[in-house]
């Protein structure tokens, strides 16, 4: 009995524990949701701030406009490209230079450099190295006998790929070099067990063991790629035409630029929407994995 | 150009003494970013505030955002009521998307003012017969050109030759040189062939010319004279879209066939003002369309070796209604919620007098001064003369192109056919898509 | 024989690895850097066809930037600092005493934790509308306690799960000892843990201030000009005018500089931080 309400007395501070956080995120976050879900239902305007209620017309304008399905299709195709890339680069450089930098830690440090910088500084340094004319890259391409233009209409969006995965793969590499780490002694061991050698190793018993660092770094990559705006907004303001334009562009666009606000929260709750099913799912897959 | 008249303005003297008379507080200016105005304006307010400013007790100082997002973040926070300038740019494409908070300065704006600065460019600051800003700039388009090449183009047999070769070849018509003033745009396209080493090996320049094609609504304004030469505009009289004629599509077209040629830098689909002033700059193109604002750079011999000396203005190519030129003015107005009205009208009417506006100009500054004002100042920026000038004779401004809606449009027509040029949607399409867009926003 | 040809083999493979390195290290950090040398570089050096390597450095972009009479670049360097620090200190302040109560108590670890840590995943242009106008209504549009909240949102994620992470790391035997003495809760926190969480603390707090500097698109819409950040001001050198490539330059060497600093420090953590978070999470 006294042993009960000891817990509970103790439950009741922890939860006191928790209140600011919880005050904290319900204030900054669920109420600009609420206005959102208001807005996403009201003709808003610059000119009237507090609108009146349409229906969902904004949803029906917001999906009905193929440019919102053209930059969720950049976004998409953008993410996976560029997680790919980033992982299948990461997990190879891991395996070429763990042996290397496990003994030189300092040395991984200098790889770490570029996601330290901020993307959009990042994008408008690429704006100066790749200009065709006074941009160190072109011209020593050139130099070479490869006359490429990187923010040519024909190579553009191939151009803001390579400026993310340059800038993102060292963070895969680095969950990665750090999950090989660890899972260093168990390999050890369990190799000099089975005999096995090289390469067969690392197939059979050291990608298992990463996988679940694999899954995290998939899925952040995913995420933050699919959400991309800095380094495109400074580079090409999402053009030519739409071509770079992803969703997060998207909504900036029609709200600032275009000014259509009810759509552009519209768009904002849907994308929440499909933000939350993909979090879910990930997390199912997550949880039956291990 | 209009003549200014000479009245007297007691008024405006009595109202400015008035409001010297009483203690003011310090007001804030945003304004739009950009050398050389920026640095000339800043020498006007430290004018001001060792001046007038300091009779009046009132100091200004100014604000910039970025170029990227000025105008979205500017409305947003005049929409959402923000004291955090008294002082705000206007500029004629949007004076009616910020009237509503703004407050209008006809009261400001008296006879006196016209001899200062032009009675039409103080119409380009009207939105529904209210006047919103004092103009302090004015923005139309050279045909920049290196007098050197066009030159060696006109007189050498050769490159006459390899022109008329070259014209044949791609054209289906064989041109021949002429000096830049007497160009159409066949001649443009034409020379900016001939300037490409791609096409002719023999070219001096890397590229004929550099356009300029991000996605960007400044760069419509700038395109859009080769369709006002040909007849083009928004609308027609009785209010119909007419981006669908022949004018539009031929003023297109002649982007297309420069960047199908790659006459301008391949990387031209992401740049804007300062990338193509680079390039002309370092002497890799012959010539470029461009706003008048870069001509005292060009004469910076520090900064462009290669160009100094060497610079050639005209109007832009005629078309079948001879040259134009799309111009607005930029200007500063005032901001509906602020709480120093006096102030920032004391400011502005100061502003609009002799002293304030021959400094901006000859520090770099594009005042669209009156007459008078105009010949004191010609020594110092002969190209200002030649700006009032083509104004008068070949500006434009599109029908509509004033509303609140232009802005949206003009994003609108800057993302459709950015994406023509660079092949990512066809002509029909994008003509469409701006029709489309058009009338969603004139129906409103 | 075996041995000595595997050690060549060995040697082969161990400079190829170098090479991978020295390779991979140039690509990635090429832009900063062009970027840094640029911003030595006078106009006439960085206009220059071949680039140059080599040249008479100059400070004149550095004097042109700092001294800048129309951005207030010193005031921006100002501003990302005093938003970074307290947007970490706010994020440390709420996460701690939560991580403390949901290891030991359990509270809100089913729900909270997954809610908070999965807010990382969501796009965050969504909030960037409606934040604008709450900030208009309660006058924290263009300030930097507004902008320190937002980062404070950023960073509680990964402050929670590394918190949560350190405190299952504290052996329960430290409080039980505490409480047997008659301390509450709060006094556990503040006598036990707290002393004890120094090191994360420091991780928390180097990978908050990076992510809070960096931060981009909430600097861009909720400023004009009191709280501009670094970010937000670099990009003003892009004018409208003209792009001025040395000044950028030096604007952009020493807004991405502080990061780069403390990133030889912080690096290992992010690997920790989000492998704990999968593994403990």
């Amino acid at each position: 009995m006294s042993y009960a309400s000891f817990e509970t007395k103790e439950q009741a501070s922890a939860r006191a524990l928790l209140v600011p956080l919880c005050l904290f995120m319900g204030a900054l976050l669920g109420f600009p949701t609420l206005i959102n879900l208001w807005y996403s239902f009201s003709d808003v305007s610059f000119q009237n701030m507090i609108g009146s209620f349409v229906g969902i017309d904004n949803y029906v304008a917001a999906v009905t406009n193929p440019k919102m399905w053209q930059a969720l299709r950049f976004s998409l195709q953008f993410a996976v490209i560029c997680t790919t890339i980033e992982v299948g680069a990461a997990l190879i450089l891991v395996f070429i230079l763990h042996p290397l930098l496990v003994k030189r830690p300092w040395m991984t440090a200098i790889l770490m450099l570029p996601m330290m910088v901020s993307p959009a500084l990042m994008g408008v340094m690429y704006r100066l190295i790749l200009n065709e004319f006074t941009g160190a890259v072109p011209v020593y391409l050139e130099m070479m006998g490869y006359a490429v233009n990187f923010l040519g209409r024909g190579s553009i969006y191939k151009t803001v790929v390579a400026i993310e995965v340059l800038q993102w793969t060292p963070f895969a590499f680095l969950i990665l070099l750090t999950a090989r780490q660890t899972v260093s002694y168990e390999l050890e061991e369990a190799a000099a067990v089975d005999g096995a050698t090289g390469f067969r190793s690392t197939f059979h018993i050291l990608l298992p063991m990463m996988k679940p660092a694999l899954v995290i770094v998939i899925f952040v990559r995913f995420i933050d790629s699919f959400r991309v705006f800095d380094h495109i907004y400074v580079l090409t303001g999402g053009g030519p035409g739409n071509l770079t334009t992803s969703i997060s562009i998207y909504i900036y666009k029609l709200f600032f630029v275009q000014n259509t606000l009810g759509e552009a929260v519209a768009v904002s709750i849907l994308l929440l929407l499909m933000s939350l099913t993909l979090i879910v799912v990930a997390m199912r897959l997550v949880v039956r994995r291990s | 150009m209009l003549k200014t008249r000479f009245l007297t303005a007691g008024a405006a003297i009595l109202a400015t003494a008035l409001s010297a008379s009483t203690a003011l507080a310090d007001i804030t200016i945003l304004a739009w970013p950009g050398e050389p105005a920026e640095s000339a304006f800043r020498k006007v307010l430290d004018l001001y505030n060792s001046t007038e400013g300091a009779k009046n007790n009132s100091k200004a100082s100014v604000i910039y955002f970025s170029q990227q997002g000025f105008k979205e973040k500017m409305l947003a926070d005049v929409a959402a009521g923000s004291k955090e300038f008294d002082v705000m740019l206007t500029a004629t494409y949007d004076v009616g998307l910020y009237a509503p908070f703004m407050t209008p300065i006809d009261d400001l704006v008296t006879e006196d003012v016209y001899k200062v600065v032009s009675k039409n460019s103080i119409e380009t600051q009207k939105y529904e017969g209210k006047t919103y800003g004092i103009p302090t700039d004015l923005s139309l388009h050279f045909l920049y050109y290196r007098k050197d090449l066009i030159e060696q183009l006109n007189t050498d047999p050769a490159w006459k030759a390899k022109y008329e070769e070259i014209s044949e070849k791609i054209l289906g018509k064989k041109l021949s040189p002429k000096p830049a003033d007497q160009w159409d745009w066949d001649d443009f396209i034409a020379s900016a062939l001939f300037f490409t080493k791609s096409i002719n090996p023999d070219s001096p320049t890397r590229y004929g010319t550099v356009l300029q094609m991000k996605n960007l609504l400044y760069n419509i304004m700038l395109w859009q004279g080769t369709v006002a030469s040909n007849g083009g505009n928004w609308r027609d009289k009785d209010g119909n879209i007419t981006v669908d004629s022949p004018a539009f599509k031929r003023g297109l077209e002649i982007y297309k066939i420069i960047t199908d040629n790659e006459a301008t830098p391949g990387d031209s689909s992401t740049y804007e003002y300062g990338e193509a002033n680079s390039v002309f700059g370092a002497g890799q193109v012959a010539f470029m369309l461009q706003w008048n604002a870069a001509v005292p750079e060009f004469n910076d011999a520090t900064k462009y070796p290669t160009v100094a000396g060497k610079l050639g203005l005209s109007h832009e190519p005629a078309g079948s209604e001879g040259p134009k030129t799309h111009f607005h003015s930029l200007g500063l107005g005032i901001n509906k919620n602020t709480a120093k009205l006096d102030e920032a009208k004391a400011f502005l009417s100061w502003l609009a007098t002799a002293e304030p506006m021959k400094l901006y100009a000859k520090e770099g500054g594009s005042p669209p001064l009156a007459e008078g004002l105009m010949a004191e100042i010609a020594g110092d920026r002969p190209e200002m003369l030649l700006m009032g000038e083509h104004a008068a004779k070949y500006g434009f401004v599109m029908d509509g192109a004033t509303s609140a809606k232009a802005m949206g449009i003009y994003t609108n027509m800057a993302e459709n056919f950015t994406g023509y040029w660079t092949g990512e949607i066809e002509q029909d399409e994008a003509i469409a898509n701006v029709v489309a867009d058009m009338k969603k926003a004139f129906a409103q | 024989m075996i041995v000595s040809r595997h050690s060549r083999i060995d040697s082969v493979a161990h400079f190829l690895r170098w090479v991978v390195f020295v390779a991979v290290a140039l690509l990635v950090n090429f832009p900063i850097l062009s970027t840094v040398l640029t911003s030595f570089k006078t106009n006439a050096d960085i206009n220059a066809y071949p680039p140059k390597w080599i040249f008479s450095p100059t400070l004149e972009h550095y004097r042109a930037v700092l001294a800048s009479p129309n951005v207030n670049y010193s005031h921006y360097i100002m501003n990302s600092i005093v938003i970074a620090t307290l947007g970490t200190i706010f994020a440390i302040v709420l996460t701690l005493p939560a991580a403390y109560a949901m290891v030991r108590q359990g509270v809100g670890r089913t729900w909270l934790l997954p809610i908070i840590t999965n807010l990382r995943a969501l796009p965050l242009i969504i909030f960037a509308i409606p934040f604008y106008f709450m900030y208009k209504q309660v006058g924290l549009l263009d300030t930097r306690i507004g902008l320190a909240l937002i980062s404070c949102i950023i960073n509680i994620p990964i402050a929670l799960v590394m918190f949560v992470g350190f405190v299952q790391d504290v052996p329960r035997e430290l409080d039980d000892a505490a409480k047997i003495d008659g301390a509450s809760m709060w006094k556990t926190l503040w006598h036990v843990v707290l002393p004890l969480s120094r090191p994360v603390m420091l991780a928390v707090f180097l990978l908050s201030f990076i992510y809070s500097w960096n931060e981009f698109l909430f600097g861009l819409i909720l400023t004009t000009k009191n709280a501009v950040p670094v970010t937000v001001g670099a990009t003003f050198f892009v004018t409208s005018r003209g792009i001025e490539w040395g000044p950028t330059a030096a604007a952009m060497t020493i807004g991405i500089l502080p990061p780069l600093i403390l990133g030889l420090f912080a690096y290992p953590y992010i690997g920790k931080s989000m492998l704990a978070g999968a593994v403990k999470g």
